[in-house]
């Protein structure tokens, strides 16, 4: 009986392992971003892109990948990504494309461009669940033949399975990775393929990205700058940014022999001063084995974490694209008249986890949605806000996103933009961290933490202002143009009737009437100026007498909000 | 308005056209010698409107006060009248020039067109070229008599009277030999251009409706009274109070102004003895600060009995005679009696109400016993 009944619990436990893998793919679909169509395909090309971005960097090459999009059936496509990157071993294939959760990237304080669900693994699931088939792979490390492979995931084991190996005549550098999927679309929506590129192009200047449509359309963003960017430093977790589930596990890798050193080896600011504050205030001894610690002692360290004034996380690990970068970026891909960029310097929120944040306001030329139409059924261009986490493009729960939040709570009419939503405005914004605060498993927004809102708004505040003011330059260009129009109109009429009473020559006296318009125009445009910096100079002398009043804790927003009044 | 500013200046009304024709000359010579020099080009004018308009106490006339503006193309608020102004004067020029003359009307027909490639007209109506007309008429310092220029004609006359058309074969005609219409009052009665040649009556009678003159027509009342009828046909135009001017200045007639007692009646009296708001610079030569006002009036209605005849006031009638109580040409203790009294009534009375007694009434008796009885409002 004990033997039969062992037996059914070993095959339910058998059948659980065997489907395990598969059946939570399945049952978390949602959660791992795969809802919907259109968003799948992006899921799946930002998750290919993802990796070979990553690779490139790693290996200090210039990225240049090729996406290619073709559609096989009804909501049936091909996707094949074509990079230039280091390319992987038949060790390393396996890992990265056969095995779930294989990343090395978790429990790391390291600014990444982050998974945003499935990672490349997930994808060959996908596809085999939904049509079937392996993922075909060839790459080459550039020294020797190269690899052709198929490869699939074992569900019972989540071990690669790979076939079809066999080695390539000609040399090549780089990974292609061919899959098909079933029941995703392609559209040109603000939340396909297309866009997610261009906004990845944009975030990702030193790479060179193509997309070729369905369609068969081939679209280009180029290389806008040549450096390839710094790597990220890891850094250790800073005391006020960890909970206790994360003490426990950090003690568990530990290579040291008390909690004391634990504690200041694993943590970023923690010295003798604050373990000898912990010791005093703890109910166990601190030179215990740190792979000792219980939960409730964990729980002790923390609450004294909270208690204790530590310096502010070290900043460096943070890489921005950095202002000029961005210039450079979004001149060449939104090729706006005017363009402001401000990188803020890094900081911190909750205490413990450093950002940054970064803005750049386009206004003009193709900056904004293109494809809305007026009423009167022509192109309008509509603000757009291009949100970045890491570099990474976040096109999903827009409304939900602290940075979404943050444009919706400037007053863009104090910079001179009537109706921000109707105006041809792209907002650019990279939040830049070792751990971005997400609302969510999705990892589509970015949750409201008061640090980052106020860096966000003092950014879009510094940039806005600078847009405004040229907003506002080119609105006295048209005045002043219109203001020539209707002189000019009036001119032909006067120098007629002037000539039939006087005989002078009329072509003169239009020659003439035009200079005096032209001249009048530039005399006011210098009057404005001068008024201007009249303006500028009493605003300045006003605000030095204000902070001189102030006293320290006067904050940067504050100050920023009154210089907005007084204009 | 300034208190110390007198108006002053009467236009020339004797020079030649060629003596105009050349100032315009110098006006638009000063502006292409501006613009050909670098200088924002302008022009002076009175400046129009209520504001530069002042009652005469003395000369008991409307007189247009001694405000002048400037007219600069390069204001932005100018550039369009000031064009406009150019053209008006162009083709006044010409008109002197060529001999000839034309109505405001045709003016602002042979000016209007579109400019260039836009969707704006020189002018978009008359009232924009009339403007630029009466802005001219100071420039050059003269009235648009002198510019060839002529409004439309309303009125007639009638009465033995004798004028010449010195500009049509020198018709000479008596105007109580044109049958029962009269004469039409032309727009332009300068001398030079209507010659007033033999007068035989003793007074000069106004009418403010056409149907009121026919029927003293009718009744023979000219010559029984050796009066001279002009019907105005509602607000006396320019010409019919240039010529009601020059009978009463040359011919040394009185005026009577014989209108409906109502504000509408009581202002055609106003602008026929003390000038008009909009033709203010003109006054000297167009009011007659000497007329009486015969009737109607409310005393009338008591004394002829005509109370079951007249009509009620209407809102806007009432304000208009309030407005009126404060006029400085009102000011008199006959005419604060009769305004007050119709506020208060609100009543008018028509001059057709008299055909109440009898179609005849107004011929035989009203207006003769008034006449006779010197009952006049001043």
């Amino acid at each position: 009986m004990a033997e039969h009944e062992g037996s059914n619990a070993e095959q339910i436990a058998k059948e659980f392992k065997e489907h395990s893998v598969a059946e939570f793919f399945k049952k978390n679909m949602q959660m791992l971003g795969l809802t919907g169509k259109i968003k799948t395909l992006t899921t799946i090309v930002h998750e290919y892109v993802t990796n070979s971005l990553d690779a490139c960097e790693e290996a200090k090459i210039l990225p240049d990948i090729e996406v290619q999009l073709k559609e096989l059936g009804a909501e049936y496509y091909e996707v094949t990504v074509k990079d230039n990157g280091p390319g992987l071993t038949k060790e390393t294939v396996g890992k990265a494309l056969g095995q779930l959760l294989a990343g090395t990237k978790f429990h790391r304080m390291m600014q990444m461009r982050g998974q945003q669900g499935i990672g490349a693994a997930g994808c060959t699931m996908l596809s085999q669940i939904t049509t079937g088939k392996a993922t075909e792979v060839i790459t080459g490390t550039g020294k020797g033949p190269a690899l052709s492979l198929e490869v699939t995931i074992d569900p019972k084991k989540n071990q690669p399975k790979i076939v079809n190996l066999h080695e390539l005549k000609s040399e090549f550098k780089g990974t292609a990775i061919k899959a098909k999927f079933k029941g995703v679309k392609y559209v040109n929506s603000e939340q396909a393929p297309l866009e997610y590129l261009r906004r990845t192009a944009i975030a990702n200047p030193h790479a060179k990205i193509t997309l070729i449509e369905p369609s068969k359309k081939k679209i280009v963003f180029n290389r806008t700058v040549k450096e390839i960017p710094r790597k990220p430093t890891e850094m250790k977790p800073h005391p006020k940014g960890v909970n206790v589930d994360e003490v426990i596990s950090l003690s568990k890798y530990s290579d040291t022999k008390k909690v004391s050193s634990f504690l200041k080896s694993a943590f970023d600011r923690v010295g003798d001063k604050a373990i000898e504050q912990i010791a005093k205030n703890i109910t166990f001894d601190i030179n215990i084995d740190p792979k000792q610690l219980t939960w409730e002692e964990s729980e002790e360290i923390v609450k004294q974490f909270k208690k204790i004034n530590f310096i502010a996380p070290r900043t460096d690990g943070l890489i921005p694209i950095g202002e000029d970068r961005i210039q450079k970026s979004l001149n060449g891909i939104v090729k706006p008249e005017f363009l402001s960029v401000v990188t803020r310097k890094p900081t911190v929120y909750s205490g413990g986890f450093p950002f940054q944040v970064e803005v750049g306001i386009a206004y003009g030329g193709e900056a904004g949605r293109g494809n809305a139409v007026n009423p009167d059924g022509e192109a309008e261009r509509k603000m757009e806000i291009m949100r970045f986490a890491n570099r990474a493009p976040l096109l999903f729960d827009t409304g939900g996103c602290a940075i979404t939040r943050a444009v919706q709570s400037i007053d863009w009419k104090r910079y001179g933009v009537k109706d921000y939503e109707n105006a041809p405005i792209t907002i650019f914004v990279n939040l830049i961290s070792v751990h971005i605060p997400y609302t969510s498993a999705g990892k589509q927004a970015i949750s409201d933490e008061d640090e980052i809102m106020e860096e966000l708004r003092l950014a879009l505040m510094d940039s806005g202002r600078k847009a405004g003011a040229y907003i506002a330059g080119k609105k006295k260009e048209q005045e002043r143009k219109m203001k020539k129009e209707l002189f000019y109109k009036y001119i032909p009429e006067t120098a007629w009737a002037i000539e039939a009473i006087t005989k002078q020559s009329r072509k003169t006296l239009e020659k003439n009437l035009e200079k005096l318009v032209l001249e009048k125009l530039k005399l006011e445009d210098e009057e404005d100026e001068a008024q201007e910096i009249k303006k500028e100079i009493a605003k300045t002398s006003a605000d030095t007498k204000k902070k001189a009043k102030e006293n320290e804790d006067y904050s940067e927003e504050e100050q920023e909000e009154e210089e907005e009044e007084e204009n | 308005m300034a208190k110390e500013k007198k108006p002053k200046k009467t236009r020339s009304t004797t020079e030649t056209p060629e003596a105009i024709a050349q100032r315009i000359e110098e006006m638009a010579g000063n502006i292409a010698k501006e613009i050909n020099s670098n200088q924002d080009p302008t022009f002076s004018t009175q400046q129009r409107g209520r504001n530069n308009v002042e009652f005469d106490e003395d000369k008991g006339l409307l007189m247009l006060g001694d405000k002048v503006t400037s007219r600069n193309f390069l204001n932005i608020g100018h550039a369009k009248k000031f064009m406009q102004t150019m053209m008006v004067s162009a083709k006044t020029h010409n008109y002197l020039k060529q001999n000839k003359t034309a109505s405001i009307r045709e003016v602002y027909y042979e000016l209007k067109h579109t400019l260039g490639k836009s969707k704006e007209n020189t002018f978009e109506d008359q009232t924009e070229s009339d403007a630029c007309i009466v802005d001219l008429e100071h420039s050059v310092n003269t009235i648009r008599e002198k510019l060839n220029l002529h409004a439309n004609p309303k009125g007639t006359l009638y009465g033995d009277i004798i004028l010449r058309d010195r500009k049509h074969n020198n018709d000479e005609f008596n105007a109580a030999k044109l049958g029962r219409g009269g004469w039409s009052i032309m727009s332009r009665i300068e001398p030079e251009e209507i010659e007033i040649v033999k007068v035989n009556a003793e007074y000069i009678l106004v009418i403010e409706t056409e149907a009121m003159y026919e029927r003293l027509v009718e009744e023979n009342f000219a010559k029984k009274n050796k009066a001279i009828l002009i019907s105005t046909g509602g607000q006396a135009a320019r010409g019919t109070r240039r010529l009601i001017q020059r009978l009463h200045s040359e011919g040394k007639l009185p005026v009577y102004i014989f209108t409906d007692g109502d504000p509408y009646g009581w202002y055609i009296y106003s602008v026929v003895k003390q000038g008009s708001m909009a033709l203010a610079a003109h006054s000297n030569f167009l009011a007659v600060p000497d007329a009486k006002y015969i009737g109607m009036t409310l005393e009338d209605v008591e004394d002829f009995g005509l109370q079951n005849v007249t009509e009620k006031m209407k809102d806007g009638d009432v304000k208009r005679a309030k407005e009126m109580l404060a006029y400085p040409w009102f000011q008199n203790k006959e005419w604060q009696e009769e305004l007050k009294k119709a506020i208060k009534e609100k009543i008018r009375i028509e001059q057709q109400a008299l055909a109440n007694k009898s179609l005849s009434f107004v011929a035989d008796e009203y207006l003769p016993k008034k006449i006779k009885k010197k009952d006049f409002l001043p």
